[in-house]
């Protein structure tokens, strides 16, 4: 990791505030946990979705292929968070 | 073009009382601002109000063909009215006007209800015989004219062109129905027989109902859009669309033209003018926000054709001024504010002194114009192979603002919008954007419906030979019947128009123009990412090389900021304060505020926001205008002295008559 790299931890922080900013608004009483599932939760849409992947793409300047838009890696906070670490490294 | 209505009980000493037939005229006057007339018979009565466009002096109705006769209240124009009264002639029926309606009732005296395959039009009406006591509630192919009805517990039915006319006729209070309400959340607008409203039903389009002695005994379709392969030849689609341009210039009044500046409204715009003795007139919505204005193109096609053009130029102050009166009109929440410019235009057209004016509705929806259509091809043509993605970016560009940006994210989301075996494969996108707005719903709300969906009950209604159409053709009929007649048709044309007694035309929704377009092969209609292929190819012969190549802008209005921006009238705050929310009961005040806040600091610029905004907002405004209402106190009888009054026990007496 180089040092203007944020840490998972930062990159979590970052992707939780996206979340709330731009789907928790609707939701006052839900408290999103780092490893809750996103869709399944209903909080965020299949349209919300491709809002999360273009967030990811543009801050972290990562670019994702289409087999890599999996719940795998963008179904909770957790997964956005570590995907962006193991993209970087790659 | 009026309102009409009626009210029948099962027994025929059971009074129906003048004030309630002058109430029902009163709430529909705004379709008929030249008159009205009234009918009564034993344990029934009818009204009519007037936009005068055919036979100025004696069309006024109900009519009916002889004292104790059959009796029609009619909304609407069949155009091919003067052949098929040379038809009756040679029969020897005489009519004593020279209305289309009174060629209608004659008809269906004759004929029966097989007179409605005959007719050319746009209409609704209520055909009463009085014995055997039976009313015949009809409406055109596409739905176009609408037609609501209520039926009491003691059997006895109310109709009327309008809800409003049926709460005031008190045989119905304006109640939400929840089920309707989540259809506008889910496709835009309620599915006929639904509305937002409970008890109030609406025929659907090519509906037939009939009430016989208090018992609805047929509820069938007369006409629905059949696809699927056909030796049948095209035939000439210049022949057709001219002839049905030429049908619909037909009025004793001069005819006007709705001018966007795209394909389908130039094309009726040049050939109306061909066919004109006199100098069209066109009109136009220009926007102030660039992003939505069209004015180029308008200004291009009616320089070139020489029209005498209009423009009405709506910014958010008049979006917002006028909201009121488009909710009060569309009579259900909207998710869009687009109807509202279209309520202006029809009011400034009716300044200048035009009722009747011809558009290019439709053309869309038969000739695969939308971006819809485009995405089923790509989205089947992925399924089969998911190596060519890229070709989505290509989609709906105008969602370039909203936040939602091209790249794998929306590849993925079009891949994966939902199974080919779906028979709603091709709206899963729209139905899952539209959707947004769901989660604003309180709790209690979001449970009252958890076993209740819409698309289920889309699903089971579907016609039998549905699953062997093509994907692009199973789209076009949903088009046609999810969204053309529940919500374009309606709160963004007939009710936005006759607000103010301007009859909207349709050349491409004459049948005979839609079952041209069935037998086109479907490479003429979408090719690739060609749209509207057979028609561009007839407007390249006919309008400027760059207006026939346009491609589809979509038409849109401002959603949020006209409420937000300064200015904004105060009810905006009011009707979205917590207090209000909790009163209507449907959207969760807190779950609104965050939406508010992000209104407020001009954040909220995505789809989703913009659909919710104005849901929350029409509802909260549709409530207070109709729900919250105190009875038939609302709807002030007529005082005036009725054009016509028929008492059907008697010979007709009127100003009208002969």
């Amino acid at each position: 990791m180089t040092p203007a790299e944020p840490s998972q931890a930062a990159v979590r922080a970052q992707v939780r505030k996206f979340i709330e900013d731009n789907f928790l608004y609707m939701r006052p009483d839900l408290h999103l946990g780092d490893d809750d599932d996103l869709l399944g939760l209903g909080i965020m849409d299949s349209l919300g979705f491709v809002e999360l992947v273009e967030e990811v793409q543009s801050r972290h300047g990562i670019e994702v292929h289409d087999a890599e838009i999996t719940e795998e890696n963008f179904g909770s906070v957790s997964a956005v968070a570590r995907f962006v670490a193991t993209s970087r490294k790659s | 073009m009026c309102g009409i209505g009626g009210i029948v009980r099962p027994d025929p000493g059971a009074p129906v009382t003048e004030e309630s037939l002058r109430r029902m005229a009163g709430a529909l006057r705004h379709r008929g601002p030249d008159g009205f007339g009234l009918g009564l018979a034993p344990g029934a009565g009818f009204l009519s109000t007037r936009l005068s466009i055919l036979d100025l002096e004696s069309g006024w109705q109900p009519i009916q063909t002889r004292p104790g006769g059959s009796l029609i209240v009619y909304n609407g124009e069949v155009y091919n009215h003067p052949e098929l009264r040379a038809e009756l002639s040679r029969d020897g029926v005489a009519c004593r006007t020279l209305t289309d309606t009174e060629v209608v009732l004659r008809l269906l005296d004759r004929d029966g209800l097989a007179a409605l395959e005959r007719l050319n039009g746009q209409f609704a009406f209520g055909w009463w015989e009085p014995e055997p006591r039976r009313l015949t509630l009809v409406r055109d192919r596409f739905g176009v004219r609408p037609l609501h009805y209520c039926v009491g517990t003691d059997g006895t039915l109310a109709f009327a062109s309008e809800a409003k006319g049926l709460f005031a006729s008190g045989e119905v209070a304006a109640e939400p129905d929840l089920l309707g309400i989540d259809e506008v959340f889910t496709l835009w607008a309620p599915r006929a027989p639904r509305t937002s409203f409970r008890g109030v039903n609406q025929l659907g389009p090519g509906g037939v109902l009939v009430w016989e002695r208090g018992r609805i005994v047929s509820e069938r379709t007369w006409w629905r859009p059949e696809y699927g392969a056909t030796e049948e030849p095209a035939g000439d689609l210049e022949e057709l669309i001219r002839d049905s341009v030429r049908l619909r210039l037909r009025a004793d009044v001069p005819v006007g033209t709705y001018l966007s500046g795209g394909l389908d409204s130039s094309l009726i715009t040049a050939l109306a003018s061909e066919a004109s003795d006199h100098r069209l007139r066109t009109f136009s919505v220009t926007f102030r926000d660039p992003r939505f204005d069209e004015r180029g193109h308008q200004q291009q096609v009616a320089a070139a054709l020489g029209t005498e053009h209009h423009v009405v130029d709506v910014g958010s102050r008049e979006i917002a001024g006028a909201f009121l009166d488009v909710v009060r009109h569309a009579e259900s929440p909207l998710i869009r504010t687009a109807p509202v410019p279209l309520y202006l235009l029809a009011r400034a057209t009716r300044e200048q002194g035009i009722t009747v004016v011809a558009t290019g509705e439709g053309a869309d929806e038969l000739f695969w114009g939308y971006d819809l259509f485009k995405e089923v091809a790509l989205r089947q043509a992925a399924l089969r192979d998911p190596g060519a993605l890229e070709r989505f970016d290509q989609l709906y560009p105008y969602f370039a603002e909203s936040g939602v940006r091209r790249g794998p994210g929306w590849r993925r989301f079009f891949l994966e919008a939902g199974s080919a075996d779906d028979p709603l494969f091709s709206h899963q996108t729209r139905l899952a954007a539209t959707a947004a707005v769901k989660a604003f719903y309180r709790p209690e709300i979001e449970a009252e419906l958890a076993g209740e969906d819409p698309l289920e009950r889309l699903r089971a209604e579907l016609p039998e030979a549905f699953g062997r159409w093509s994907a692009l053709e199973r789209a076009a009929y949903l088009e046609l019947r999810t969204l053309l007649e529940p919500h374009l048709l309606a709160a963004q044309a007939d009710r936005v128009a006759m607000a103010h007694g301007v009859e909207g035309r349709y050349p491409f929704l004459d049948h005979r123009v839609f079952e041209h377009s069935v037998r086109l092969p479907p490479d003429e209609k979408l090719d690739g990412m060609r749209e509207k292929v057979a028609l561009r190819e007839l407007a390249s012969t006919i309008l400027p090389e760059e207006i026939a190549a346009r491609t589809k802008q979509p038409y849109r209005a401002p959603d949020v900021a006209p409420f937000f921006e300064g200015g904004a009238p105060d009810w905006v705050e009011e009707r979205l304060s917590e207090p209000a929310l909790r009163e209507v009961g449907i959207f969760d005040e807190r779950r609104v505020e965050g939406l508010l806040r992000r209104c407020r600091a001009g954040r909220a610029t995505g789809y989703r926001e913009g659909m919710a905004l104005v849901g929350v907002l029409s509802t909260q405004v549709w409530h207070s205008h109709f729900c919250a209402a105190p009875g038939v106190g609302a709807y002030p009888p007529e005082t005036a002295e009725p054009e016509v009054y028929v008492d059907t026990q008697l010979e007709l007496a009127g100003r009208g008559e002969e």
